[in-house]
């Protein structure tokens, strides 16, 4: 039992090449996730039950079945009809899933903000989707922060599961050089020290943007 | 919709499904007694066996579940652990759900009001007795419930189980996505599978939050 760190050394710019791309999807999933958790929160309330149940259809199947089994049908299933990079099949996989577990949450805060806001702004002479659009949403919005970033920290340490579809990023990133080095133990080593860092600056900037925030829930 | 082709792979993925079940049980019962000594740890005097126990689970919790498991099984040989996948499934998902199942356990015994253990005490219960029949019967509402979704999130997990090839639902059904072509009626079933797991989970954990509600009036 010897630890040899020198072919983690020698790979090293290889592994921030994946934490690049990782961080790459991470944000686009981020934004996907966010705002389009909002928007298919916004429409499963307030809309019609034609276009709002299967909304919630949506949301419900993405919560009742493993990411990994929803990326495996994207990739397949999307590669029947056009040929597109892992990386956009990763990032919209993973998007579609963290919207359905943000939009779930959006329906329960927005759902929390009391009628009284709506009946006083309309009394006020704002329109219907002008008071969801400015006085409902942000309140809504402010309330979620701390789930979201839960869900946006759950949602980094998922990035990792995209190196079983093929998107280059850390743990994918590293396939190459264990396989020539056959040093596994050390290059898992410093990947899951490499996400326990991340993981710990996702928490400090979550309690920062809660402290922020606070003084408006 | 090919109907035929979905009755003929549907005893291969319940096959499969049983793999789930099996690896994820095991897991959450030995995960179950993880968490119990983790939280037994970090009510010792000693701070070090503390530190070590919040260590482990900060860890664990900051951590992909995927890279744990891909550096027990690939990186465990190299410091003289050799499991078989299936195993190396159990332990991993074992010792990862003890971490967060701690910390649901621990959070529900600090929700009961510290009153109720304070009373029992001037009341001549010993500490075990007071642990045992006062605070415990009270956190365990919110203890079962707690839980029982880190149990469905387990379930999930598992399917990461077969990047270490181990033959469970997610990875069957990859395989017959790959040899048959029919994303659509392969995810059909092996996500009804799913979900009629998890329901049956939801199930079991809402029975036994009756049950340990039942004498609480609300």
């Amino acid at each position: 039992m010897e630890f040899d760190f020198t072919p983690v050394v020698t790979y090293f710019p290889t592994l921030l090449k994946g934490v690049g791309v990782g961080s790459l999807v991470a944000i686009a999933v981020a934004l996907m996730s966010v705002v389009g958790g909002l928007v298919v929160a916004v429409i499963s309330i307030y809309t019609k039950k034609v276009v709002s149940w299967p909304l919630r259809f949506f949301i419900w199947l993405f919560m009742t079945t493993p990411l990994l089994l929803q990326l495996y049908f994207l990739y397949f299933g999307l590669g029947e009809w056009i040929l597109i990079p892992a990386i956009v099949v990763g990032i919209l996989g993973l998007g579609f899933h963290y919207m359905a577990y943000n939009a779930d949450i959006f329906i329960a805060t927005i759902k929390s903000v009391s009628d009284g806001q709506y009946e006083a702004s309309r009394s006020l002479g704002f329109g219907h989707w002008n008071t969801i659009l400015y006085i409902i949403v942000p309140q809504a919005f402010i309330r979620s922060i701390p789930q979201l970033g839960n869900n946006m920290i759950l949602m980094v340490k998922d990035t990792s599961v995209l190196s079983a579809i093929g998107v280059a990023e850390l743990v994918y990133a590293s396939q190459y050089a264990i396989s020539v080095s056959f040093r596994p133990f050390e290059f898992f080593i410093v990947i899951a020290l490499m996400y326990y860092v991340i993981n710990i600056l996702m928490e400090l900037g979550q309690a920062w943007l809660e402290r922020q925030t606070a003084y408006r829930r | 919709m090919d109907f035929d082709l979905m009755v003929e792979v549907t005893p291969l993925l319940i096959r499969a499904a049983w793999v789930t079940i099996d690896i994820s049980s095991r897991a959450i019962f030995f995960g179950f007694f993880v968490a119990c000594g983790l939280v037994f740890l970090q009510t010792f005097r000693f701070a070090p066996i503390r530190w070590f126990a919040r260590g482990y689970i900060s860890v664990i919790r900051g951590t992909p579940y995927f890279v744990q498991l891909l550096l027990v099984f690939y990186g465990g040989p190299s410091l003289g652990l050799r499991l078989d996948p299936i195993t190396c499934g159990v332990v991993v998902g074992a010792f990862n759900i003890g971490a967060y199942m701690s910390e649901a356990i621990r959070g529900s015994i600090e929700s009961v009001d510290k009153g109720q253990s304070e009373a029992a005490r001037s009341l001549g219960f010993g500490k075990v007795q007071t642990m045992v029949s006062i605070v415990l019967p009270q956190a365990a509402s919110l203890m079962i419930r707690s839980v029982g979704v880190l149990a469905i999130v387990l379930i999930k997990n598992s399917s990461l189980v077969s990047i270490i090839s181990v033959v469970e639902l997610t990875y069957q059904a990859q395989r017959l996505i790959g040899s048959t072509y029919k994303p659509l009626e392969i995810f059909t079933l092996s996500a009804l599978m799913y979900i009629i797991i998890i329901y049956a989970v939801m199930g079991i954990i809402e029975l036994a939050y009756r049950r340990a509600t039942r004498y609480t009036t609300q």
